[in-house]
């Protein structure tokens, strides 16, 4: 299987605080991998590099035959636009535009837009009915399904979400996680950062860190997970 | 989808943007009004000037004219003299020459023209200074004549007169009143038409038609100057002023100054005036649309790291709210030159009792203004070009 995600010797550091101190990792095309830790480990920083939000001090962090670290200010916008599909916690949909706007926006940045195709993604997510409400009239986890939507209409090559089901319900937070099944059955590669270890068992591999730094990895894709503590 | 999104914006944050297009709307009103009235001012001073009286005289080349026709050439004869010196008088000019060598110049700016014989006559024991013109014309060249009676309609009309009020006063005439009038032994027996009341120095003369004081005279023929009412602004006046002199190379030409002058300088005060209080109102609207750009900026922080983060260009991002406030000022542009327009029509029946014309290049220029007002005050969304989505999601 391709390697979609190759980190090595990654650091970053802010200021005398270094959030990263030499993670590396592979991840394989269709592969979904759960990041955990405590807070402050560096989970959401990793993903943010991995993402183009934000850079790395030192190492590689290759998304794609991308080496991200390399990328100037309008490359990054560029990778992102083509290659990542962001799910984060606090949801994050633009407040004045309806779920379909939102969803549509991804697609005005990445190219052209399609309305037909946004709606089919919503009503893929179950929202085929909240098309024109705006987020302050859908509940989280309808938000959450939005933002669902908009990661993946532009068939990203990697699904980063960092905490997708910590700003929901039980009942929501199934929903999004059964969704996430689901897209990884259809074989997209996704990142998830998580606190919750059941959800992190859903997940193919369970990476953890530890002050900037990966302490464990966890295979659950064979029958009987193995743990390789570092 | 620009559109749509642009749409989204406008009415998601309606409440703050209400703000900086209320600031526009009331700028583009007082800016619109104010170059309309600029715009439209000259024409209407020019009109306002043109009821103080003739501003040309065309007079014999060595005679210096003074600022006011009435003081020019009072023919160099007088009652007291008893003699005729029609001859001797190189001071007054052929009417015939004159009104020639006018005719061929046509000229649209004239309004008015008539030629002007001043003698010293005496009615009774009295001294008065006559003007002899085309009555016709006189309303023409004077519009601030108050007349008592009736005008002579006619310059053939050799019978009637017209007299200032003092004169009138001074010898008891009305209009009706009979009114001999001598001069170097000749007669004049005329019909008092109306009392005029100019408010200056016409006061004290008596109109006639010009073959009246030019018989009572014996200068027949001649005319001591012509006085024309030129139309338009002071630039005009100079243009026609050169044109007659050089048609008429053998008189002098000149425009009355004070008149010309005033009125190019009011104008220009004016002008600077309101110059002033365009460009005062499109800094404090400028700082208007800042200040609350400013707050929106904040707000807007958090959707721009988002947009970021979605692989949105600077430059797509910054755009979408650059044009945001270019809408914005569009609206207010538009709304503002209808107010502003509204504002000028009733400013100018306030203050020249006339209807101020809607000059249409007026829509264009302060919607222009209006949008590049409202870009220099959203200098503030400059630094949403410098969001970093991880810092906004950080919290920070």
């Amino acid at each position: 299987m391709a390697t979609v995600v190759q980190v090595e010797g990654l650091r970053k550091q802010y200021g005398n605080v270094c959030a990263l101190d030499g993670v590396s990792f592979g991840v394989h095309e269709g592969e979904w991998i759960a990041f955990m830790g405590p807070s402050g480990s560096g989970k959401t920083t990793l993903i943010n590099i991995l993402g183009g939000l934000d850079t790395p001090t030192a190492g590689q962090a290759i998304v794609d035959g991308t080496d991200v670290a390399r990328l100037d200010e309008a490359g990054l916008t560029r990778f992102r636009a083509e290659k990542i599909g962001f799910v984060f916690q606090q949801f994050h949909l633009v407040p004045y535009l309806t779920a379909l706007e939102n969803v549509m926006l991804a697609q005005y940045f990445h190219s052209t837009t399609d309305e037909n195709e946004a709606r089919l993604a919503l009503e893929r997510v179950g929202l085929g009915d909240r098309l024109k409400h705006l987020p302050s009239r859908l509940s989280g986890g309808e938000q959450q399904r939005v933002a669902v939507a908009r990661a993946l209409i532009n068939h990203p090559k990697l699904v980063l979400a960092d905490e997708p089901t910590g700003n929901l319900d039980e009942a929501n937070a199934e929903t999004v996680i059964r969704l996430l099944r689901e897209l990884h059955e259809e074989g997209h590669t996704i990142l998830m950062v998580t606190h919750d270890p059941e959800i992190g068992q859903l997940a193919d591999r369970r990476i953890d860190l530890a002050h900037g730094r990966v302490v464990g990895i966890s295979d659950y894709s064979a029958k009987g997970a193995v743990r390789f503590d570092r | 989808m620009f559109w749509r999104i642009l749409f989204q914006m406008l009415r998601g944050s309606r409440g703050r943007l209400a703000v900086a297009l209320v600031a526009l709307i009331s700028g583009a009103a007082v800016i619109s009004a104010l170059i309309n009235l600029d715009l439209d001012i000259g024409s209407k001073l020019t009109e306002e000037f043109r009821t103080l009286g003739a501003n040309v005289v065309i007079a014999p080349r060595d005679v210096q004219a003074g600022s006011q026709p009435n003081s020019q050439v009072t023919a160099k004869v007088d009652a007291s003299s008893g003699a005729d010196r029609n001859a001797e008088a190189p001071l007054l000019m052929n009417e015939a020459d004159v009104l020639k060598q006018l005719g061929s110049v046509q000229l649209r700016e004239v309004v008015a023209a008539a030629p002007y014989l001043y003698i010293v006559s005496r009615a009774e024991k009295t001294q008065v200074v006559v003007a002899g013109t085309w009555l016709d014309q006189a309303l023409k060249l004077d519009p601030t004549w108050k007349l008592t009676g009736n005008w002579v309609a006619s310059r053939e009309d050799q019978t009637h007169c017209l007299v200032g009020s003092g004169v009138a006063r001074q010898l008891h005439l009305a209009p009706g009143s009979s009114l001999e009038l001598s001069y170097s032994g000749r007669v004049a027996q005329l019909r008092v038409a109306g009392v005029v009341n100019a408010g200056g120095a016409d006061d004290n003369q008596i109109f006639m038609n010009l073959p009246v004081a030019q018989q009572l005279s014996g200068l027949s023929g001649r005319i001591g100057l012509v006085q024309l009412s030129v139309g338009g602004t002071a630039q005009n006046v100079t243009g026609v002023v050169a044109t007659l002199a050089n048609a008429l190379p053998d008189y002098e030409v000149r425009a009355i100054r004070q008149v010309t002058e005033a009125e190019g300088s009011l104008l220009a005060r004016l002008r600077l005036l309101m110059f002033s209080m365009v460009l005062l109102i499109l800094v404090l609207t400028a700082l208007c649309v800042l200040a609350t750009m400013a707050a929106l900026a904040i707000e807007r922080r958090e959707d721009v790291g988002l947009m970021k983060a979605l692989g949105g260009s600077i430059s797509r991002v910054v755009g979408l709210f650059l044009a945001e406030v270019g809408v914005l000022g569009a609206i207010g542009g538009v709304v503002g030159c209808v107010a502003g327009v509204a504002l000028s029509i009733w400013m100018g029946q306030r203050v020249f009792a006339t209807a101020i014309s809607v000059r249409w290049e007026i829509f264009p220029l302060t919607i222009g203004l209006m949008i590049i007002v409202a870009l220099a005050g959203a200098a503030p969304l400059r630094m949403l070009g410098k969001v970093k989505p991880a810092v906004i999601f950080r919290g920070e």
